[in-house]
């Protein structure tokens, strides 16, 4: 598996947002991104088929009414 | 007699106005005259609306001379961080892209405020588009801590702290994305609630991550913070995302007790890398609820970090999405560490943010589950530290800001990513004079609970009545 380094950020960067990183910065954000990046990956597999983000607000509500009860 | 005005909590000022005890002409000349005596030792203020206070605050007066009925904030001066929108004025978000931009809307929170009788001071201070914990900004001077002015008065709602800890207001707005209310709060001595996700319109609030983004106040008191809580939250048509839920007074639950009532202290996380002088006052608050009739019982919390990271991950590409255009056009106009930090959300893919939003509901669904099995709210220290000297903080692109930053949000962003309220509550000073925090975290809409616990803590402690030396 590839890595993300400063040259994948400069490439995103300039690919996907035409965005020139000013110089040095690539290498600070990617390593910002690597544990985030890492972090997803373990949790991603817990995503299932029927689940979106809006349950999230509807768990607030459960949760409230649970409390109440 | 001006004296005994700047020293009384926005409860007792709207009393004592609405009695005529004291005019809310009075009360207001005084704010004005402490802001403009202060502000080149705090920088507190961006804006300073001195002449429509006073107008707003006669209109006041007149309207209880005449025996009508007035709200619960009449005639009470506040003043709020510089991201809420004004109809036809200039609201900056601390930012120098936004230095010109006028709102074409009014916030319903300033509006439901305007309709409790609560007058407009001006905007404050903040941290560039609400980004960062620490309340310094390179556009509009660095706002200082009233304890001591060589210190940070937190982030991002700086000038919200420091304000009403140095009794210039009696209660002023923060927002909070990943702590942003109560770390100010804990850094400035001062109450910060932040509601649950949800409770608290956010219409014609500056956006800086819509899924995480609170407004709430900061104040003097937790019976203030349950004033202004009770006036601003609620369901809001004009911001959908608002819940419909009914609204629980915190200003009617602070006159109960806390007697029997379970306080979890969590056996993980929290109390980790704490600095002993945080860790012993946080200890004695304990003690004191201990004291007063409720239980404190050990609490197990699953593990944070992924929380953490994803949170972090989710909340950048909403940054960065709605930062882009300028992120592109004008980069040389932000802070290096806070474009910086909007931009790294660029480089996220839509799937994994897509997964930090989808997966919310399961971390929460496990964390109460979990560390609300055997009690009714948490307590931990609002943040491991005391507030830091500027000039070790002032260091813009350096390597150890990234990590100062995460120490100081630590106990606040994983809460913010379960959309929880907390209370931070301040509860002692160290040797060194710097005030000290703890947090309430509840369940989902329970912020009566949290003002009654702190409220009542209050009323048996004295930290709130504190002034710093300045403000004396």
């Amino acid at each position: 598996m590839g890595e993300i380094t400063g040259d994948f950020v400069a490439r995103l960067a300039s690919v996907w947002h035409r965005l020139i990183i000013p110089k040095g910065d690539e290498e600070t954000l990617a390593e910002m991104l690597a544990p985030m990046d890492a972090a997803g990956e373990r949790v991603a597999r817990r995503v299932g088929f029927d689940m979106e983000p809006s349950d999230f607000d509807a768990t607030l509500l459960d949760l409230a009414r649970r409390r109440d009860d | 007699m001006s004296e005994e005005i700047e020293f009384l909590d926005a409860c007792d000022t709207a009393s004592r106005i609405a009695a005529k005890d004291i005019s809310s002409v009075e009360v207001t000349e005084a704010a004005i005259r402490r802001a403009e005596q202060l502000q080149p030792v705090l920088n507190a203020f961006i804006s300073l609306e001195a002449e429509a206070a006073l107008d707003a605050a006669r209109a006041v007066d007149n309207r209880i001379a005449n025996g009508e009925p007035v709200g619960s904030l009449a005639g009470v001066p506040l003043a709020h961080k510089d991201m809420y929108y004004r109809e036809g004025k200039v609201t900056t978000c601390g930012s120098k892209i936004r230095k010109d931009f006028v709102a074409d809307h009014t916030a319903t929170v300033l509006r439901r405020l305007e309709g409790a009788g609560a007058l407009y001071l001006g905007g404050l201070n903040m941290s560039e588009f609400a980004v960062g914990p620490i309340g310094n900004n390179v556009h509009y001077g660095d706002c200082r801590n009233p304890w001591n002015t060589a210190h940070a008065p937190g982030g991002s709602s700086s000038g919200s702290g420091a304000s009403v800890a140095a009794r210039i207001v009696y209660g002023a707005l923060g927002s909070d994305t990943g702590g942003s209310i109560r770390i100010p709060s804990a850094m400035s001595g001062v109450v910060g609630l932040k509601p649950t996700q949800t409770r608290v319109s956010r219409n014609g609030l500056m956006p800086l991550s819509f899924s995480f983004d609170c407004g709430g106040p900061l104040t003097r008191t937790v019976r203030d913070a349950s004033r202004i809580f009770d006036v601003i939250a609620g369901h809001d048509p004009k911001d959908p995302t608002s819940s419909q839920r009914p609204l629980e007074l915190c200003d009617v639950a602070c006159e109960q007790t806390v007697e029997g009532l379970k306080i979890g202290i969590p056996t993980t996380y929290y109390f980790e890398d704490v600095d002993a002088p945080v860790s012993h006052l946080v200890d004695e608050a304990c003690k004191v609820f201990r004291n007063l009739g409720a239980e404190l019982v050990e609490a197990e919390v699953p593990d944070h970090e992924e929380m953490n990271l994803i949170w972090a991950s989710a909340l950048s590409a909403e940054a960065a999405t709605i930062h882009r255009k300028w992120l592109i056009e004008r980069p040389e106009d932000y802070g290096g560490m806070v474009r910086r930090r909007i931009e790294f959300g660029l480089y996220q893919p839509a799937t994994r943010y897509l997964e930090a939003l989808t997966l919310r509901d399961g971390f929460l669904r496990d964390y109460c589950a979990k560390a609300f099995r055997d009690c009714d709210l948490l307590l931990t220290p609002t943040m491991p530290i005391t507030a830091p000297r500027l000039s070790d903080v002032d260091v813009g692109d350096s390597e150890e800001m990234p990590a100062l930053v995460l120490r100081i949000s630590k106990n606040t962003r994983p809460i913010s990513y379960l959309g929880l309220p907390a209370l931070s509550v301040p509860c002692g000073f160290t040797s060194g004079g710097l005030p000290t925090a703890f947090q309430l975290i509840g369940r989902p809409f329970d912020e009566a609970r949290l003002c009654r616990a702190g409220h009542v803590y209050q009323n048996a402690t004295d930290w709130h009545v504190k002034v710093p030396e300045i403000a004396a």
